[in-house]
């Protein structure tokens, strides 16, 4: 039984591109098209950089407000929220003021940091930022355990502008700082 | 003794100056690749070093040449020595028949020298192929000695690889060798003077377009490149048989793959494309009244003919991935193997009917 006639033909066809190697031959056609159209996608990184999207997720940094007080309120919610244990906050109370706490040590362990911006998220009192920065390359891993000064001093650099310590703070950020009568209390 | 020692004296300064041209080739390539690739790929390639990062071949040899030598433990040193120079000194050692330009002699005083042509021996292309042969054993000892699984899997590969792919780059040529009835180059690229029809791969009564591809093939399997990079498949075996190798060595095992490389082009220039002949008779210098200039015009031909072999093997390696190991025995045994020998017999009968009619 022979096969029908178009089968045949596209048997040959295949066959003639088989041996004058068609497929390598469109392909090699490809590769000199780009070369001839060259239009590169690199850019000369040291030299140039990318302009970064506006909600860029890099270094992380402690903030201040306009009077120069640190935000932090030492809620550990940052803590809380990190997925890979980066941070590490040290609460106290702050002297002579009962009702407020603030952190007297906190550490950013960078290696592990994966940039999800979780903690910036959970934080009450928006004491974490995400700055722009990304060249944190270093020769001593060590280099990137920060602490609250290194912390703050990315802050200051990174953010100009600092937002206004408010006289009257959102209910949720009062929690860390005064104690309200209807918010449930710790038992004493 | 004068003429013994005046004899010597050119042919080693030719020795020199070939030496010299394969180098600054091969260096040239280095950065020719990695340029073209780039270009192929949407890339620039190197940029950093010099303007356009053309200085970038003498960055390279500077930091292979301060690079710390290792010899592995366990390794058989003296063998780990040698296989760097086996596989350099037989990829440099052909060079020495290839005709760069016009079959002319030179007469200085009493005798006769020719520029051209280090050596004109009578079995030119046997002699290429015995020392691309011994070019294996470096590859196999260098993979051996290293004492890693790695190297010794790339070695055994590419000594299979190479003596699949030589007998078909052997019996590729042999059609041009029954046409031209001689194993020198230069006799060779003499007989295709002429038109452009006169080079062997268009020339009558048989023409060996298909002995060419075979030889391409081949030529690009031999010299372990991509597709056929298998001894060094950087993603199966490391970097295969050199993955121990570091610093001068390396550079030594570099050097000779691409020095195979320009050997292997040359050899398919000479062979198939008319070496140094131009496409038409005789040269444009030649025809401006400059007949003792026209070895430019045919040493540039020879470079063109050359460079665009090389060409062709970027070419390849930006469009094609690597084959399969049993691929590649198949591509070699079942299909490069009869068509190379059902060219020989072809243009065996073609040559012999045609001398019979005239």
């Amino acid at each position: 039984m022979t096969p029908p006639a178009t089968t045949r033909r596209t048997d040959l066809l295949e066959w003639f591109k088989t041996i004058t190697f068609y497929e390598i031959l469109v392909g090699m056609k490809s590769t000199l098209s780009h070369l001839l159209h060259y239009k590169p996608v690199t850019l000369q990184y040291p030299h140039e950089k990318r302009t970064l999207p506006d909600n860029y997720r890099g270094m992380l940094a402690l903030l201040r407000y306009d009077d120069g007080t640190e935000k932090c309120v030492g809620c550990d919610l940052c803590e809380a929220a990190c997925p890979s244990r980066v941070i590490r906050v040290v609460s106290a109370e702050v002297p002579g003021e009962p009702t407020k706490r603030y952190s007297k040590e906190y550490y950013m362990d960078m290696t592990r940091c994966l940039f999800c911006g979780m903690c910036v998220d959970a934080c009450p009192v928006d004491a974490l930022g995400m700055t722009r920065e990304f060249e944190w390359a270093v020769y001593d891993k060590r280099q990137l355990h920060l602490n609250k000064e290194q912390l703050l001093a990315i802050g200051d650099r990174s953010y100009p502008i600092r937002e206004k310590r408010l006289e009257l703070q959102h209910p949720n950020t009062a929690f860390f700082n005064v104690a309200f009568k209807h918010i449930p209390q710790k038992p004493e | 003794m004068t003429e013994l020692g005046l004899r010597l004296a050119v042919s080693f300064t030719q020795i020199a100056a070939v030496t010299c041209i394969v180098i600054v080739t091969v260096l040239l390539l280095t950065l020719a690749e990695r340029k073209v690739l780039g270009w192929m790929q949407d890339r620039m390639g190197p940029m950093e070093v010099g303007p356009y990062g053309i200085l970038q071949p003498f960055a390279d040899a500077i930091k292979l040449f301060f690079k710390e030598d290792i010899v592995p433990a366990g390794a058989n040193k003296f063998l780990f020595t040698m296989a760097p120079i086996l596989a350099l000194i037989p990829a440099l050692i052909g060079f020495a028949v290839i005709p760069w330009g016009p079959n002319q002699s030179l007469e200085i005083g009493s005798f006769s020298i020719k520029p051209f042509i280090i050596s004109d021996i009578n079995i030119g292309i046997l002699y290429i192929l015995a020392f691309a042969s011994i070019g294996a054993y470096g590859i196999i000892l260098g993979g051996w000695s290293s004492n890693s699984k790695y190297s010794l899997l790339g070695g055994l590969r590419s000594a299979a690889q190479v003596i699949s792919y030589e007998l078909n780059v052997g019996l590729s040529i042999v059609g041009v060798l029954i046409m031209a009835g001689s194993l020198s180059l230069v006799q060779i690229t003499d007989a295709q003077s002429g038109w452009f029809w006169n080079w062997y791969v268009f020339a009558f009564p048989a023409p060996q377009i298909f002995a060419l591809v075979v030889y391409v093939i081949s030529a690009v399997a031999e010299t372990n490149r991509v597709p056929f990079d298998l001894p060094e498949a950087e993603s199966e075996l490391v970097a295969g048989f050199f993955t121990e190798y570091s610093g001068l060595r390396f550079a030594f095992f570099y050097l000779a793959e691409y020095a195979n490389m320009v050997l292997v082009s040359c050899v398919a220039a000479a062979m198939f494309l008319g070496g140094w002949n131009a496409p038409y008779p005789g040269t444009l210098i030649g025809y401006l009244g400059l007949p003792a200039f026209a070895w430019v015009e045919n040493t540039m031909w020879f470079a063109v003919k050359t460079y665009s072999f090389l060409f062709l093997f970027f070419w390849l390696r930006a469009t094609l991935p690597r084959l399969r190991y049993d691929q590649l025995m198949r591509f070699g045994w079942k299909v490069m193997l009869p068509i190379a020998l059902a060219n020989i017999v072809v243009t065996a009968l073609a040559v012999f009917f045609h001398q019979q009619m005239k």
